[in-house]
């Protein structure tokens, strides 16, 4: 009994933490960019997943076109908030952009508390159909391995586009050696308004992606959600490597899936975010530059 | 008589929303320490705050304490607080640092704060005005001597070894090293000052709304708080409490000015809760991207010419504080 209980709780932390992983990709690109730790990342997802929600509930639109209008929406406010805040302060110390992107975060919660009146919406499934389905001797509602399987292709795909087009071999340039990339003829400036733009691409996948594994969404809720353990996520890669901030984003989501789960936690409120809170604090003081990084 | 002005309905509107500056002042004085004193940004202080209002609504309300051992009491487990999370973390400076705040805020509003012996989980803790200051007016009297108080404190700070230590470790912590001071335990003292503060803050916000509730201590007022301390500018004492009035009282005037007639057709009329959020953050980044010495850097001629000074708008240093590469405050750890 509890055996299969903790083995739920690992699937289900595998997919909530696959989230997790796409929000630090985003961070990590940002943050090795721009230098900037982007509390505005979360915003991106869950305005993607309003717009989503205000074109095809409300308007109409069908599902696909409206998709791409959310996500649209994401990588528009990603885009501004680089020209509009970030690239002003381009000089300023590094603490003042983290404020000033708090500070885009809290605007994005707001107008959507104005505007959205407070309210936790409801998803409809993508899949009408809730069906279980058995994998390893767990049961997962389908709506999970779609999510799932969307991650994954989307994992190849980056891992794809990182290693094999021009652009994505640009932007690691960029990420490792900025000076040498200029001298190689590569706009930094340009690029980093596409890694800002690509960000916000993968956020609003974030968002929607998450959405349907909660089952509803209220305002702000993927920075409530998802941003303290995706940063966690980016430590652990050493806030340096992609593929260690997705894999981060996994382990913090099984971490956080068995506090909860575990019956030795039971009647700690928020055990999660405790679990996150003690790694986050274990990791910068054990091994601050992450379980990958290097020294 | 206190009473008889305080019915008026405009002015008790004003005097409830004025409590609240000398409690959020004295909160915003307590960011203003750390941020501007050492250079370090804390994203959790909605923990702080929360836990000074419910020890002090505890120690009322379940053990029966007076107000004054109940407010000193919020200061204690609030520096005490601070110690523990500073000293387990402070090892981290810049971002990271201000990662771990956030964790630590949302753990605390999570976790801490629904544990219901403490704080009464989603019923709240009621948390009843002090004898003999039961009116708004006398209550407000009294936030605002706290207020004084904590003003006062802060800028004697200032002028001791270790204040003058802090100004050293924020403009350049590697020359401060060299020079003898020890630039973690300064920065480990102002984070405990910056938590005895908020403790104080927190325990007037409790007893000024007579109940407190876990829900008012979220995300949005720690940032709220870092809002404030930007724009009212930091290290300004004058500035800062301006900059914490301002937000204390604007929702109110907001909500007066839209029920007065002002009302944009097609368009939401903006509820004063949300007021804060929703003109704060523009506000910042205004502030920032355009005048980063916020409202002290306004005043700053004022303040000379008071001190006798020249009236003159010309600024040299702080100016160039917030925008300048001089500073060293993103070492990573």
């Amino acid at each position: 009994m509890v055996a299969s209980g903790q083995k739920q709780a690992l699937v289900i932390g595998v997919i909530t933490g696959a989230g997790y992983g796409l929000v630090a990709l985003g961070l990590v690109l940002i943050y090795k960019s721009s230098g900037v730790f982007n509390f505005a990342q979360g915003e991106f997802g869950t305005v993607a997943v309003y717009t989503l929600y205000r074109v095809h509930d409300r308007i109409g639109v069908p599902l696909v076109p409206a998709v791409a209008i959310g996500l649209a929406a994401a990588v528009a406010m990603a885009l501004a908030t680089e020209r509009v805040v970030i690239r002003p302060l381009f000089d300023a110390p590094r603490v003042t952009l983290l404020v000033a992107t708090a500070g885009v975060s809290l605007l994005a919660i707001s107008l959507e508390l104005w505007l959205g009146e407070a309210r936790l919406r409801f998803i409809q499934p993508a899949l009408s159909r809730l069906d279980r389905v058995s994998v390893f001797g767990v049961q997962v509602s389908d709506q999970r391995l779609l999510v799932l399987a969307a991650l994954v292709m989307l994992a190849v795909l980056l891992a794809l586009f990182f290693s094999r087009t021009n652009l994505g071999l640009a932007i690691l340039g960029v990420s490792q050696e900025p000076v040498a990339t200029e001298l190689m003829g590569i706009s930094v400036r340009r690029l980093s308004s596409f890694i800002w733009g690509l960000a916000g691409l993968l956020a609003g996948i974030a968002g929607m992606l998450t959405a349907p594994v909660v089952g509803s969404f209220g305002p702000g809720f993927l920075t409530f959600n998802s941003l303290i353990p995706a940063f966690t996520a980016a430590v652990l890669g050493g806030m340096n490597s992609l593929p260690g901030a997705f894999v981060g984003g996994v382990v913090v989501g099984v971490a956080q899936s068995l506090a909860v789960s575990a019956p030795a936690f039971h009647g700690i409120p928020g055990a999660g975010s405790v679990m996150v809170f003690v790694l986050l604090v274990a990791v910068l003081t054990v091994r601050p530059h992450g379980l990958m990084g290097k020294a | 008589m206190n009473g008889e002005r305080a019915e008026r309905p405009g002015v008790a509107g004003l005097v409830a929303r004025g409590v609240v500056i000398g409690a959020i002042g004295a909160l915003v004085l307590s960011l203003n320490v750390l941020l501007g004193y050492t250079g370090q940004i804390s994203l959790g202080h909605q923990a702080f705050v929360g836990i000074g209002a419910f020890t002090s609504a505890y120690m009322v309300t379940v053990h029966g304490q007076p107000f004054v051992a109940a407010v000193g009491m919020a200061m204690v487990v609030g520096g005490l607080q601070a110690l523990l999370l500073g000293v387990v973390s402070l090892r981290v400076t810049g971002l990271y640092f201000a990662l771990v705040t956030l964790a630590y805020g949302t753990m605390a509003e999570e976790s801490l704060f629904n544990i219901q012996a403490l704080t009464g989980g989603s019923a709240g803790q009621p948390a009843p005005k002090p004898m003999g200051f039961t009116t708004d007016l006398r209550y407000y009297y009294l936030c605002l001597a706290f207020l004084a108080a904590v003003v006062w404190v802060d800028w004697r700070l200032m002028k001791t070894k270790g204040g003058r230590a802090l100004l050293a470790v924020r403009e350049n912590p590697r020359v401060a090293a060299t020079f003898g001071a020890n630039v973690k335990v300064y920065t480990l003292m102002a984070f405990v000052v910056a938590g005895v503060f908020a403790g104080l803050g927190g325990a007037l916000l409790a007893h000024n709304d007579t109940f407190v509730v876990r829900d008012l201590f979220n995300f949005q007022l720690a940032l709220v708080f870092v809002i404030m301390t930007v724009i009212g500018g930091l290290r300004n004492r004058t500035g800062v409490v301006i900059g914490s009035a301002f937000f204390s009282l604007v929702g109110y005037f907001f909500d007066k000015l839209t029920s007065g007639g002002l009302n944009v057709p097609g368009l939401k009329v903006l509820p004063k809760e949300y007021v804060p959020i929703v003109i704060g953050p523009l506000l910042l980044l205004f502030t920032l991207t355009r005048h980063p010495g916020g409202v002290g850097q306004q005043i700053r001629p004022v303040q000379r010419w008071l001190r006798g000074g020249r009236f003159s708008f010309k600024d040299t240093h702080d100016a160039a504080i917030l925008r300048g590469g001089e500073r060293v405050s993103d070492v990573r750890a």
